[in-house]
């Protein structure tokens, strides 16, 4: 036990709860984050090639990206919300300790958004500039993803917090820690990936308006899905050796749920590269986002094994309150029936 | 101290929330008013079939996404990093006891986001009635955020039934619910016109100009108006001490809320010369001062709402410092260091007293004074305090100013506490509030026990001048009874023998050979230091008290001293002896006539 671990407060449902909502939106954040930094990457890529397709793409792509840092915004909301719940007398100390640069999120993502909207509202006046304003964009996002490695990696570590009293002015890193690189490679890696497939599901959709546009686009979404899933899969190991020890063998036989997860996660690893070969673009997105799920239950995993020798979720205390829970799943119901509606009244429209 | 303390002590961490705050809340309640603004301006362009009417309602509905959507939910997530950067306790408490109120108001947040997204990019394009619902949805959503988002602020403010039974509901309909409720959503209202007014500013048909601005205009005479009484209300339904301080009792509220009233005077003047008089000549400028204003407003109203918590930060819960009210006595008795989890030393020790001391000025003070910053300054605020003086406020702070928690610790934690700030901050000399007549290798044993007893509160200087004239008898006779001489003083528990070394040493102070200085201090002056230095200094930079006496006589100045209250609300009561006022008086009436 760390002293300097701070005495949680009680929960008013099972903690089971919690960790199933965690486990349920966390990873349609990170799909959402993947379909926005692998558009925005792909839209910057398209920029520099010189054919009308790519021209065309380029466009397309700008009109949604504002879209997709909305959503990543808002489903960020709901796992960060359930995560602090379980976690958060680890979350906010690391978050203090490198105060500086997680309050930096707010302002850099203000800065790209803006820089995506002009993108969009002025794609033909702002001519060559525009590439500027996404670039930037981009590179924000990747700035923004390594203080999030940051910070999820130094709450899991309270024998680094001792750095603190050396330094209380929130300009703290997890620098030192050897799993932080290959975290953050995985993740963004795997997000130009999954980004990439998402640009192609996108071209799959355009289809019947623009033949010549979908057929370039699913080509390049599907190219670079496969590629970088191929990579991806070694930098999985670079970061499932960096690992702990004590942790890495949670997977290999440690614990028969995750290693079942994780043998189950290399099967569809290798699973969606054929059908990714294949260019099946429906059959890999439908794999995929069953693997985002998978690698997003690992990585609960990954933070329970850090986490093991001073705490665990299950010695959280309950005072129970459950009728706030079933408010929230009713509005929860109604709000996506009535998104529904919303989304029927537009596909109507066409 | 259950959690680091992200420390800059010149910026502070209030000053970081307050910034993020008023500016997410200017353009929170914005998003909510100007949706409902949005589907009834629509309304109007389809009922007139007025095209211009439309096409404004289109190009404002941008501007409305451009500035909600992105500035205001992100804002939104940079509050929530702020408080839990800066509160992790006061976020942590509430994020487990609300967050399920939290999480449904996710839910209306995606809701307002499809919803604004297909308002804005079908407009034109979907009929009029499923667009108008779909106008409707967002603002019913954006509504229901401002709905649940006020149930928790209500109840850091006025947590109600919940104080007693514990129960999410009594917290979230607590006493100031309703009335914020309301208020809250006539702001939003207000907000919506006087946003309004920045599009219908650049409108270039004249017509049309006249009637949005009209339009807009009739907005925001009519939400202050309703805004009002509503105000009126949540203010009568604010318990006692809250009610105090927004009536006066706070200075830096009492600064806000006219801040406040310029503001909306400021709105009321504009607003009814564009509806009333002249629409057709509005343009950036109104618009500009319009905007100016609402800030003010809405940064006022934050102000007084959060200032009127202290000194909690979820009130009758938790201190500003995120100390429990329920632990402060169990800290007192047991000590806070070892209770505290984020200090370097855990174990009181004398050799340490300034960084023990610092390490309590983080934990304690930092949550609202700056070093050398903009707000609330801790080094002129101390600058003028005497050693005793200082540890007698500390022990007394949260009676004499009530806005200010009580300090939490054992008595040598507050002396480490007066040490750093005496010593550390304002670099005085420890020696001379120690030091008694000489070296410590040659202390009698009374000068011993008024080291180790007596001197964290008064000087041997001060006793000397307290005590001419007295004769041994007297000070003996003193020394078993020292609440019987000033209430505020503890009694002395030492032996028999103890208390006739400390009678020797107090005589000895009045023979020719000592070496302590008496009276130099003016008794007026010694009651200046104890009640007025901490808020005061006499003619230096810091809220100086000579200017504005300036002209007194001194029986208006006497007459004064009685009624403090009455000459500034945030001015507590002197209480001292009619003695002592008079001392001070004579005091000050010195003072300024050396100055003149």
């Amino acid at each position: 036990m760390s002293p300097l671990i701070p005495t949680p407060d009680t929960l008013p449902v099972a903690w089971g709860w919690f960790q199933f909502l965690l486990l349920l939106t966390l990873p349609f954040h990170l799909l959402a984050m993947n379909a926005m930094v692998g558009s925005a990457a792909l839209a910057l890529y398209a920029r520099f090639r010189a054919d009308e397709p790519s021209h065309r793409l380029a466009h397309e792509l700008a009109k949604i990206l504002p879209f997709l840092v909305a959503f990543t915004v808002n489903f960020g909301v709901a796992p960060l919300l359930f995560n602090q719940v379980l976690y958060g007398h680890f979350l906010y100390v690391s978050s203090i300790l490198m105060a500086v640069f997680w309050l930096a999120v707010i302002p850099l993502l203000i800065l790209a958004y803006y820089a995506l909207y002009l993108y969009d509202f002025r794609f033909n006046s702002l001519g060559k500039a525009g590439t500027v304003f996404l670039a930037m964009s981009l590179l924000i996002f990747f700035v923004i993803a390594f203080i999030y490695t940051n910070n999820m990696t130094l709450m899991l570590l309270p024998t680094q917090w001792v750095a603190y009293f050396q330094n209380a002015a929130g300009t703290l890193l997890n620098l030192s820690d050897p799993t932080l690189i290959p975290r953050y490679l995985h993740f963004m890696i795997g997000a130009l990936a999954v980004g990439g497939l998402f640009v192609a599901l996108f071209g799959k959709l355009k289809e019947n308006r623009d033949r010549e546009m979908a057929d370039a686009v699913v080509r390049l979404g599907m190219n670079a899905f496969t590629w970088l899933t191929m990579v991806q899969i070694l930098l999985g190991l670079w970061f499932l050796m960096a690992l702990p020890k004590k942790v890495m063998l949670i997977f290999m036989g440690g614990d028969t749920v995750a290693t079942l997860i994780f043998l189950l996660g290399l099967i569809l690893a290798i699973l969606v590269l054929v059908t990714g070969l294949k260019k099946k673009v429906y059959l890999t997105t439908g794999l995929a986002v069953v693997l985002v799920f998978l690698m997003s239950f690992m990585r609960a995993y990954v933070r329970m094994g850090f986490h093991e020798p001073y705490f665990s979720v299950r010695s959280l205390v309950v005072v129970p309150q459950y009728s706030p829970m079933w408010v929230f799943f009713l509005s929860l119901v109604a709000g996506l029936l009535c998104i529904a509606w919303m989304v029927k009244k537009v596909v109507e429209i066409r | 101290m259950n959690y680091p303390m992200w420390y800059l002590p010149e910026i502070g961490g209030g000053t970081m929330i307050a910034l993020i705050a008023i500016i997410h809340v200017f353009v929170s309640h914005f998003a909510v008013g100007g949706g409902l603004y949005l589907v009834l301006a629509e309304r109007k362009g389809i009922r007139e079939h007025d095209r211009g009417i439309l096409d404004f309602t289109k190009k404002h509905t941008k501007f409305f996404l451009l500035v909600t959507m992105v500035f205001g939910g992100l804002t939104g997530v940079a509050i929530w990093f702020i408080i839990s950067l800066v509160h992790p306790s006061a976020t942590s408490f509430l994020i487990h006891t609300f967050v399920f109120a939290w999480a449904t108001e996710w839910v209306f947040f995606l809701v307002e986001i499809v919803a604004l997204f297909i308002y804005f990019y079908t407009f034109g394009r979907m009929d009029h009635r499923n667009h108008q619902i779909i106008g409707w949805i967002y603002f019913v959503a954006a509504w229901i955020s401002l709905f649940i988002i006020n149930g928790i602020i209500g109840f850091m403010l006025t947590p109600g039934g919940w104080l007693q039974d514990g129960d999410f509901w009594s917290g979230f309909f607590n006493p100031t619910f309703w009335p914020a409720l309301f208020f809250r959503t006539f702001v939003a209202l207000m907000m919506a016109g006087s946003y309004a007014f920045v599009t219908t500013a650049f409108i270039k048909d004249a017509t049309l100009k006249r009637t949005m601005t009209v339009f807009s205009g009739k907005w925001v005479l009519g939400a202050l108006l309703a805004a009002l009484p509503s105000g009126i209300w949540y203010v009568s339904v604010l318990p006692q001490p809250a009610m105090e301080l927004v009536k006066g009792a706070s200075p830096t509220i009492s600064r806000a809320l006219s801040y406040g009233t310029y503001a909306i005077v400021g709105i009321l003047i504009v607003s009814l010369l564009l509806t009333l008089t002249k629409p057709a000549r509005h343009n950036g400028i109104y618009a500009t001062v319009v905007m100016v204003c609402a800030f003010l407003f809405m940064g006022s109203f934050e102000w007084t709402r959060e200032g009127a918590r202290r000194p909690y930060v979820l009130n009758e819960i938790m201190y500003s410092n995120s100390i429990y009210k329920k632990d402060v006595e169990r800290l007192n008795t047991e000590g806070f260091l070892q209770n505290a989890k984020w200090v370097r030393i855990q174990e009181f020790h004398e050799e340490s007293l300034l960084e023990i001391g610092q390490d309590l000025f983080k934990n304690q003070c930092y949550a609202c004074h700056t070093i050398g910053g903009f707000n609330n300054d801790i080094l002129p605020r101390t600058a003028n305090m005497s050693f005793p003086v200082l540890v007698n406020y500390l022990e007394t702070i949260h009676d004499r100013r009530y806005f200010m928690p009580p300090f939490a610790g054992t008595s040598d934690e507050l002396r480490a506490l007066a040490t750093y700030i005496y010593s550390g901050l304002q670099g005085k000399s420890m020696a001379s509030a120690v030091l008694v007549t000489g070296g410590v290798a040659e202390m009698s044993p009374g000068e011993q026990l008024f080291a180790d007893n007596c001197v964290f509160c008064h000087e041997a200087e001060l006793i000397k001048t307290k005590t001419i004239g007295w004769s041994r008898d007297k000070i003996r006779l003193g020394m078993d009874n020292l609440s019987g001489l000033n209430p505020a003083m503890p009694d002395f528990n030492g032996s028999e023998l103890e208390k006739e070394h400390l009678s020797d040493f107090i005589l000895a102070l009045h023979s020719p050979e000592s070496k302590v200085m008496g009276t130099p201090h003016h008794l007026g002056e010694s009651v200046f230091e104890t009640h007025c230095s901490m808020c005061h200094s006499l003619t230096a930079d810091y809220n100086p008290l000579l200017p504005k006496i300036e002209g007194w006589d001194r029986m208006r100045l006497r007459q004064a001293l009685d009624q403090l209250d009455a000459l500034n609300p945030a001015m507590p009561p002197l209480q001292a002896s009619d003695e002592e006022k008079d001392a001070l008086a004579d005091y000050l009436m010195e003072e300024s006539r050396e100055v003149m």
